[in-house]
């Protein structure tokens, strides 16, 4: 495999990211954690549906969900708890149906 | 003031610029005149600073390679901006203000932030200050001296929306009028 386009590569921008995300989560607020994890698990999303070559509802869902936790996480800690709680649901509910 | 600074606040109330000003996170795929780039980094050099200092040293990014490659390892950047101001502390200035030289430092850089980002609002160009970026590896991609530590980023580019502005804290709680406890209208 060749370097030369790493960059592109979305498995090599999860890993930057997450590298990253592990140094600065050692002084950030707490919340940034959960914040960083959904962040990377809105990229797996995408390269996951990369490799199907197509939007898969159930995950676009997630994606919406993963949106709203995002859009409160500054403004109200407690909905966004409960909207960590929403995703993992969600997630509980593909994985049981399969 | 410098008339191009003065210019640029003229069609605007100065409060309507800090009220309106908001964290952008979404940006359109569309340039910044390299001219407005270089009147928001103005902005930045006529911020207050203690003693005169001017500790700082602002990095300017315009490069979409260079934006791709910084985005990697900064995990607060959202969007794609067309550019960033690296914000840094120049420590053998800093030291000049012996023991407050650090927290000075980061008084002016802070400063300096926000007219660089109330310049960006002015000129319809959105901005987010961004404290989650990994220092080490910033230093490393652009080649920064050890006694320059970048301490703020700020993303630029054109918002693809301006989001509504979150709550604040009222005056009335915040503010205290002669004696601590003492508010406005109670």
């Amino acid at each position: 495999m060749s370097m030369e386009n790493i960059l592109e590569d979305e498995h090599f921008q999860l890993l930057a990211f997450l590298v990253a995300s592990a140094r600065g989560c050692v002084d950030e607020p707490p919340t940034y954690g959960p914040l960083r994890l959904i962040d990377a698990a809105e990229k797996v999303i995408s390269i996951i549906e990369k490799k199907y070559e197509r939007k898969l509802p159930e995950l676009e869902d997630v994606k919406i969900i993963i949106e709203k936790a995002r859009n409160v996480i500054l403004t109200d800690e407690e909905e966004f708890v409960k909207t960590l709680d929403e995703l993992v649901v969600k997630v509980s509910k593909i994985i049981k149906r399969l | 003031m410098p008339a191009l600074i003065f210019t640029v606040f003229s069609d605007m109330s100065f409060m309507d610029i800090i009220k309106g000003r908001r964290s952008i996170r979404s940006f359109q795929d569309k340039e910044i005149p390299r001219e407005h780039l270089k009147t928001i980094v103005e902005a930045g050099i006529w911020a207050p600073s203690g003693s005169n200092i001017q500790p700082w040293e602002f990095i300017l990014i315009d490069d979409s390679t260079l934006i791709k490659k910084i985005k990697l390892l900064s995990p607060g950047l959202y969007g794609v901006p067309k550019a960033l101001v690296i914000l840094c502390v120049n420590k053998k200035r800093s030291e000049k203000a012996g023991r407050l030289g650090e927290s000075l430092a980061i008084m002016d850089i802070s400063m300096a932030a926000q007219n660089m980002m109330l310049a960006a609002y002015s000129l319809g160009i959105g901005s987010c200050p961004i404290a989650s970026f990994n220092k080490k590896a910033l230093r490393e991609l652009l080649d920064i001296p050890e006694h320059v530590d970048p301490v703020l980023m700020i993303s630029l580019g054109y918002p693809t929306e301006w989001p509504t502005p979150p709550r604040r804290r009222p005056l009335e709680e915040v503010v205290h009028v002669n004696e601590y406890g003492k508010h406005f209208g109670r």
